[in-house]
């Protein structure tokens, strides 16, 4: 890394009592970053946000911001601001007062104050609102409001804590589109959480997955939904076959060969330092897998072709999935933007074309998360 | 609470055709609304009537000429005011410290026992107190001898400072109840967001915390006035005879039978409570902030800064103890011969006849009383929710009323009233249970009318839909659910029963005589080891009778609900 992180968390632990709500956990951030933490509820997202925020002191573990260690120094210490799952907005304030609140206790002068509560007001479309108070708010303006709070003191590190789940799906793309463009504007540095995998991979530069209490996965969007490190995280970014898979053959280009429940297939293994003999799970994403009535022409550059039978067929509007068999394994597959005579029913005798870049996942990681 | 706009006319014309059909909600709307009016309203007509001269059957202001004419009443007026002042402020200050601590304390433990220290007055009538000062600084008390022995300082709590101090431990539970509870309602990430934001917490504090819980403070401080104004008791036994509204219109009433002036004295008793009331009802209401938010937040972990930390432990620490204190000495006194002089262990305080059997009727009434206030809080919470009857809203307006009037006023409006035909009741135990249920009835109501909105219609719906009747579903569906509002108006009105004393005291005939009332009589002839030794007795009984209750909610489904 050719640059500090901005923020290091170092072996974090926290327990509430018997619970631990953070078991190790240790991640760095980048300046200018957006780093998720995504994963299922009660799996620590919101403990660790508030550890690096300064409202929970951890029970061991460093963190250091900007190089600096912070342990167990206040939140008004600390250069980070959060923005609450709920606003938290002061509701005996009106909107001017809540956004300068921050400037105002750090003794700003009246025109100063005006003037950059002017620009942020303006930024994210609330001027005009500054004599209203909170009650008189929309959700949405609220949240804005709240995000011109935090905004206004340019923070090193902007927490957010879920700041999309309470709004309706249109107002949520907008809100995304909002943090993305003051994000750039601003070259902030954001540490976002969310239980939305898509949100999740539209927002984020990187994603950390989340497991009771610990990261189990971190990288980019592209690379953790690619290169899944266990069942867990594949399951939790969007949908996958699992076949149980055992390594043939293996040359060191990574061209191997693997033996599954529906027969042999040629695989890429470029990840995974696999030998012959290794078991382990592939990964098929169901986009990933190609459907075609007739059989293709030229076998060898299609990968793996197999054939397979209509189960059933759901038609979901831009996309069609697929239940097929294949001996007695079920797959589910996904076909993006149909044709009206693409349609499929049920008995229909199908080719599969699995392409070769499977991603393959070692047994030993994927034992104790097959129920997953 | 329902909006005031939605009882239209219409509506209003609904409910009369409404309960024309139903005979026996009709009958029990009748019934209660009329007790309502006789027993709260009437008396303090009574009362004000009385006042203006209405025994001579003319109007006139001669009574309240005189008052203003006697330098002695109107100091009466004036020291009341002052003392309801002083208590308030001091009482709202320790109990805010006191509730903030232990609301945003990180151990459970010692929370519950700080709260538990904070509640225990409640156990006992607030005049107690007086008894533990005076055994400690009367005359031949503790802290007098030794004051007087090291400094030849002569020391006396009789006066301004007895009586002070006394209401501070009497009516420190009230204050600290209310606050606590908006204290822990407050969202927390309000405080939050503000230190989150740069501001110290001194800052968020007298920013943030005490801005949003004003409404709570305030509501808080008016019931703590009130019930200092109202308390004739305590300047009673360790007034040193300085003159105060309440203890000065009971002295009236019953050494000297002149029951306009105590008329007067009763009228500028009842105002505060009516300016106090209005107050409460249309200035306070909803346009006090809620807040916003979608999801709770979770509990603080933020550590108290060190000066807070610091200021508000002495001080709780100090409230504490002298809670603790003033317990201890009752419990000490209650065990020897003389406290002080000469401090050999005794039972002799103990055995009395006319005492024991004090507490008896006590036991008696309060019971009868609880049960009532809980089954009549109930009907008249259904009433009022599901019937929405014409005139509900009055009828819950008068009985919150009839918990502020000073039990004084209700005393003497009842002497007035009720000792000639067509109601001649004094002198009956039914007048002493009346004026218990009419005084607390407020309380069951508004427990049962929170829960019906809790509870939702919709299982009342579910009964009716499968073919049972109205009746039925109440008596099958909406009793059982109610039965943790039933047993919180149960247990709230014995609890006061057995420790208020002020109407009681009006309303007492020879050879009948109340637990609490009987202890004041003693402590007031100077016997204070005996008043002591009762004053245990009762606190006793009261903490055995809660303990039990409490036992069998946890026991039964009623925890779950
Ligand atoms: N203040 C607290 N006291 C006790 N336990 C807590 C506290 N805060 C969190 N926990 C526990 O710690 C664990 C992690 O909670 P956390 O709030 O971090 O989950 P989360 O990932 O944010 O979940 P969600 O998606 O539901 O917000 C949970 O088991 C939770 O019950
Ligand atoms: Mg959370």
């Amino acid at each position: 890394m050719s640059e500090e992180p901005i923020l290091q968390v170092k072996d974090v632990v926290k327990k509430f009592g018997p619970v631990t709500a953070l078991s190790g956990v240790s991640i760095d951030v980048h300046r200018g970053e957006i780093v998720c933490f995504l994963g299922p509820s009660g799996c620590g997202k919101t403990t660790l946000l508030r550890v690096i925020g300064g409202f929970y002191s951890q029970d061991r573990g460093d963190t250091y911001l900007d190089g600096k260690l912070i342990n167990g120094i206040p939140p008004e210490k600390r250069d980070t601001v959060m923005f609450f799952q709920n606003y938290a907005l002061f509701p005996h304030m009106n909107v001017y007062e809540n956004v300068t609140y921050g400037l105002k206790v750090r003794k700003y002068r009246k025109a100063e104050m005006a003037e950059k509560a002017r620009e942020i007001l303006t930024m994210i479309q609330l001027d005009g609102m500054e004599g209203r108070y909170p009650n008189q708010l929309s959700g949405g303006q609220q949240q804005r409001v709240a995000l011109a709070r935090a905004l206004i003191l340019n923070p090193k590190l902007l927490l957010l804590d879920e700041p999309l789940s309470n709004l309706d799906a249109n107002l949520r793309a907008y809100m995304r589109d909002e943090i993305i463009k003051i994000r750039e504007k601003l070259n902030l540095t954001i540490i976002f959480v969310t239980h939305d995998q898509e949100e999740a991979i539209s927002i984020a530069d990187k994603i950390a997955v989340m497991r009771e209490g610990d990261i189990e996965q971190i990288g980019t969007p592209l690379h953790i939904y690619r290169y899944p490190a266990s069942i867990y995280v594949a399951d939790f970014l969007g949908s996958a076959n699992f076949l149980d898979a055992e390594v043939i053959n293996t040359d060191d280009k990574g061209n191997s060969e693997i033996n599954t429940n529906i027969g042999k297939m040629k695989i890429n293994l470029t990840m995974n330092k696999f030998k012959p003999g290794d078991r382990g799970k592939a990964i098929l994403r169901p986009e990933n897998i190609k459907v075609s009535l007739n059989e293709p022409a030229d076998k060898s550059s299609k990968g793996n072709v197999l054939e397979a039978e209509i189960l059933k067929g759901t038609y979901l509007g831009a996309t069609i999935m697929y239940e097929v068999k294949i001996d007695n394994e079920v797959l589910t597959v996904e076909i993006r933007n149909p044709k009206e005579n693409e349609l499929l029913a049920p008995g229909d005798q199908v080719y599969l074309q699995i392409p070769e870049n499977i991603h393959l996942i070692e047994e030993d990681e994927s034992k104790n998360t097959a129920s997953q | 609470m329902f909006q005031s706009g939605e009882l239209t006319l219409k509506r209003q014309k609904d409910s009369i055709r409404h309960l024309a059909r139903n005979p026996l909600q009709f009958s029990l709307a009748l019934i209660i609304g009329l007790s309502l009016v006789l027993f709260i309203v009437v008396p303090i007509i009574y009362v004000l009537a009385r006042s203006l001269g209405a025994a001579e059957g003319v109007i006139t202001l001669e009574y309240f000429q005189n008052f203003f004419d006697r330098s002695y009443y109107y100091r009466a007026l004036s020291n009341s005011l002052i003392l309801a002042f002083t208590v308030t402020s001091i009482v709202v200050t320790l109990c805010f410290m006191y509730a903030y601590l232990v609301a945003r304390m990180h151990s459970r433990l010692i929370a519950t026992i700080l709260r538990s220290i904070a509640m225990v007055p409640l156990l006992a009538p607030p005049f107690i107190f007086s008894i533990s000062l005076i055994t400690l600084g009367g005359r031949r008390g503790l802290i007098s001898q030794l004051l007087a022995s090291l400094f030849g300082i002569e020391f006396s709590i009789y006066g301004w400072t007895g009586v002070i101090l006394a209401q501070i431990i009497g009516l420190f539970p009230l204050g600290f109840m209310m606050l606590e509870n908006v204290l822990r309602s407050m969202d927390l990430n309000l405080e939050e967001a503000s230190s989150d934001m740069g501001a110290g917490q001194w800052k968020t504090l007298l920013g943030i915390t005490i801005p949003l819980v004003m409404p709570g403070i305030l509501k808080a401080g008016l019931l703590v006035f009130i019930k200092s104004i109202a308390d004739f008791a305590t300047p009673m036994v360790i007034g040193g005879g300085l003159p105060f509204l309440a203890t000065d219109a009971y002295l009236l009433v019953v050494g000297q039978h002149n029951m306009e002036m105590a008329a007067v004295l009763a009228t500028f008793l009842v105002l505060p409570t009516m300016i106090i009331f209005f107050i409460q009802n249309y200035v306070l209401t909803d346009k006090t902030r809620t807040t916003i938010s979608g999801q709770s937040g979770v509990t603080s972990q933020i550590k108290m800064h060190r000066s807070i930390r610091g200021i508000f432990t002495v001080s709780s620490i100090l409230s504490a103890i002298l809670i603790v204190l003033a317990f201890g000495v009752i419990f000490w006194s209650a065990f020897v011969v003389i406290p002080g002089v000469n401090n050999t262990f005794t039972l002799d305080h103990f055995s009395t006849r006319t005492g024991w059997s004090a507490m008896g009727t006590s036991l008696q009434i309060a019971a009868i009383s609880a049960f009532i206030v809980a089954f009549l809080g109930v009907i008249q919470a259904y009433l009022n929710v599901r019937m929405k009857i014409y005139g509900s809203r009055i009828m819950e307006y008068i009985a919150l009323f009839g918990m502020g009037v000073p039990g004084t006023v209700v005393g003497i409006g009842y002497i007035l009233a009720f000792n000639q035909p067509p109601l001649h009741l004094t002198g009956t135990m039914t007048i002493i249970i009346i004026s218990m249920v009419l005084r607390h009835l407020g309380v069951g109501l508004e427990a049962g009318i929170s829960k019906l909105h809790q509870i939702g219609i919709n299982m009342e719906e579910a009964s009716w839909d499968m073919g049972a009747s109205k009746v039925l579903t109440f008596f099958r569906v909406v009793l059982p659910l109610m039965g943790s509002s039933f047993m919180y108006g149960f247990i709230y009105t014995f609890m006061c029963a057995m420790t208020s004393i002020s109407a009681a005291i009006f309303l007492v005939y020879p050879g009948t005589t109340l637990g609490a009332v009987y202890i004041l009589q003693v402590a007031e002839q100077g016997a204070i080891s005996r008043a002591a030794a009762m004053a245990l007795v009762l606190i006793s009984i009261v903490a055995l009778c809660l303990f039990t209750l409490t036992k069998l909610i946890s026991r039964t489904h009623l925890a779950r609900m």
